[in-house]
């Protein structure tokens, strides 16, 4: 059994194919004429460039443009002048063969890509290696592998897949993929996420123990690869692939199916996203909106403040691509825990007690808080956006972001800018004092979003981080759900939506709880959506309350966790 | 010869599509055509020369235009980048 990375869910079982790239030896062989040599290189640069662009319609019409954009890339590369002048200089300079030219003209390009400090300039490097196979075997007249045309039932097991040996595989005879380099964001993973193949990668010195035609399963959700498994071992993966394919088919079963209870009550259940390449997955996922749409992406890794036009793009893709749908965005939550030099923050002493998110906010008015503000409700003209304030402690923040909010659209209003003038604006709840004061805030504000991790963590007085202490880190104690309770009663006697947002949205034991308690949306990571969607239609929230009656009756989290387990299982 | 600065608006950066459209651009001058970043300076037709020059989203860049078109290869330089280079 070897043990490699899980780059795309799944089991899969099949012969192997293995994969092995010619061995071409590229030496500085001299050349007669320099002129028919920059001939030669130019005809083969022409063939390679045929090549490429018929792959790239080939994985356009299969599986997608987006797919097709590594291949377009290559094009741009191979039709760089710089590198081309720079192969051609190489060959009349040395009198060199082309193959050596490209060799050393490539290979410094891919290392200096290689040697950047940038995940996406990384992939580039084996771009430039990808090229400079394919124009080498052009020149040898070697035929590339061809993977199209591999039996039905293929496991192929490669040193490494290309971008452009990836893009000629055909999903219907491939049922795995195994290789001995890459990562999880390598382009063979990606490629075969969107192919829906099994894939495990990185399996160290496979190709010395797979043999053409041996029989192999893996596990590309576990990152487990079994060469010529026992009868017993492949009794046991054959009822594990049909579980995992018989649970996606019963989730998919999922989609486009409303979210309501047995006893008939409507729940949102929506997503969480961290950036706005997120939102395919949420439609994928059949995501009725999002309920917590983070920003601090926008202000992470640079070197100075994301302007309101780029704020303003970036929610308005968000918006538009939900068609309307609900957009909670939350406004910046960021402290002295995260390393952001331009923003001059000084090292806190507790940082999650200290100078952040909204504290931070309405501390930076002019640099912080009014540009995402004003981009947020200039972006609320496209789709549903709401804004969602997160760290509250009193009720003078929520005053005051609110009037800064009525001010900026005051500003917009004159300025005949157009936004959404109903848009609401409702509040994290995650600390004790605003689960406390629930009630009363929930007069000022269109609705509440409770956040467990950190609802969690200041309830318990616990630092999520220390392992000492992880046993007090627990949802299921107590005080915290007697906490959540409190907040979801108090924003449904005030009549506002409470949702949640934290891990807890999720949690197979907590979702009955929470629907017993009333709560009206559930947000959570996308994958996670059709199994919640499942359990939730499962339920009637009338027959949920004696569960959470029973549960709020323990007075241990050990207790009401071993009770829900037993619930939920029977 | 003429010059002008702008600030890259692209999350990710100059990577290879916005790189690619930067390029295109910049091929329909007869201008030579360059940036210099505080590090480096690039040859804004060669996207192997763009993509090396590893420019980050907020990094600002001078646009340097030599020959027969260069003010209206700067003008369209410049435009393009605010334009947000295809994204």
């Amino acid at each position: 059994m070897f043990k490699g990375t899980n780059a795309s869910a799944g089991i899969g079982i099949g012969k192997a194919a293995v994969i092995k790239e010619v061995e071409m030896v590229i030496r500085p062989e001299k050349v007669a004429s320099v002129e028919a040599e920059v001939q030669r290189f130019r005809g083969a640069l022409a063939d390679t460039v045929a090549q490429t662009k018929a792959l790239a319609d080939d994985l356009a019409t299969k599986v997608g443009e987006k797919e097709a954009e590594i291949m377009n890339g290559h094009l741009m590369l191979l039709a760089d002048p710089m590198m081309t002048g720079e192969i051609e200089e190489a060959i009349k300079r040395d009198s060199v063969c082309s193959e050596y030219a490209i060799e050393t003209t490539c290979t410094t390009y891919a290392d200096l890509f290689a040697s950047m400090d940038d995940e996406l300039m990384q992939q580039r490097a084996t771009d430039m290696r990808d090229i400079k196979t394919r124009m080498q075997q052009v020149l040898q007249g070697i035929k590339p592998v061809d993977i199209a045309s591999l039996p039905e039932g293929s496991i192929i097991v490669a040193k490494d897949l290309t971008p452009s040996m990836t893009a000629g595989i055909n999903p219907a005879n491939v049922t795995g993929i195994v290789t001995e380099l890459g990562g999880k964001t390598s382009h063979s993973a990606i490629l075969a996420r969107a192919l829906e193949i099994p894939a495990v990668v990185a399996v160290s010195h496979v190709m010395d123990q797979i043999k053409e035609g041996d029989t192999i399963v893996l596990d590309g959700s576990e990152g487990i690869v079994i060469v010529n498994p026992t009868d017993g071992e492949m009794e046991e993966y054959t009822a594990k692939r049909e579980a995992f394919l018989q649970e996606k088919k019963d989730l998919e079963r999922f989609i486009g199916m409303p979210t309501v209870t047995k006893d008939g009550v409507h729940i949102e259940l929506v997503a969480n996203i961290g950036n706005p390449d997120d939102v395919a997955k949420v439609l994928q996922y059949d995501g009725e909106g999002v309920g917590l749409f983070r920003t601090e992406f926008l202000f992470m890794d640079r070197t100075s403040m994301p302007t309101e036009e780029e704020q303003f793009e970036a929610y308005k893709k968000v918006a538009v691509g939900l068609a309307g749908k609900p957009v909670i965005i939350r406004t910046l939550d960021i402290g002295g825990d995260k390393e952001i030099p331009y923003m001059g923050l000084a090292k806190d002493e507790n940082p999650f007690l200290g100078y952040r998110a909204i504290r931070l906010c309405l501390d930076r008015k002019e640099d912080i808080y009014r540009p995402q503000l004003r981009a947020l409700l200039r972006a609320s003209a496209f789709g549903g956006i709401k804004i969602m304030i997160p760290m509250i402690t009193c009720i003078d923040e929520i005053r005051e972001a609110k009037a800064l909010i009525e001010e900026i659209k005051g500003e917009l209003d004159r300025k005949g800018v157009a936004y959404n003038k109903d848009i609401q604006v409702g509040i994290m709840v995650e600390t004790a004092a605003a689960s406390l004061m629930a009630d009363v805030f929930a007069k000022e504000v269109d609705f509440f979003s409770i956040g467990t991790n950190d609802l969690t963590q200041y309830t318990m007085s616990v630092d999520r981080g220390n392992e000492k202490i992880s046993y007090l880190y627990s949802t299921f104690n107590p005080a915290v759900l007697r906490s959540i309770r409190n907040i979801i009663s108090c924003g449904r006697e005030a009549g506002i939506m409470v949702g949640m947002c934290g891990e807890a949205a999720s949690d197979p034991l907590m979702i009955p709880l929470l629907l017993a308690f009333g709560l009206n949306e559930f947000s959570m990571s996308a994958s996670a959506i059709l199994k919640s969607r499942k359990m939730i239609t499962g339920y009637s929230s009338q027959e949920l309350q004696a569960v959470a009656e029973k549960a709020m009756s323990f007075t241990t989290a050990k207790e009401v966790e071993a009770y829900m387990k037993e619930f939920v299982n029977q | 010869m003429v010059r002008a600065k702008v600030v890259i608006r692209n999350l990710t950066g100059l990577h290879l599509r916005p790189a690619g459209v930067l390029c295109n651009k910049a091929i329909l001058y007869k201008s030579r055509i360059q940036f210099q970043t505080s590090s480096t300076t690039a040859n804004a037709k060669s996207v192997l020369s763009v993509l090396g020059a590893c420019v980050k989203n907020g990094d600002e860049i001078e646009f340097i235009c030599e020959g027969e078109d260069e003010q209206e290869a700067l003008d369209s330089m410049i435009r393009v980048v605010e334009d947000g280079l295809g994204e």
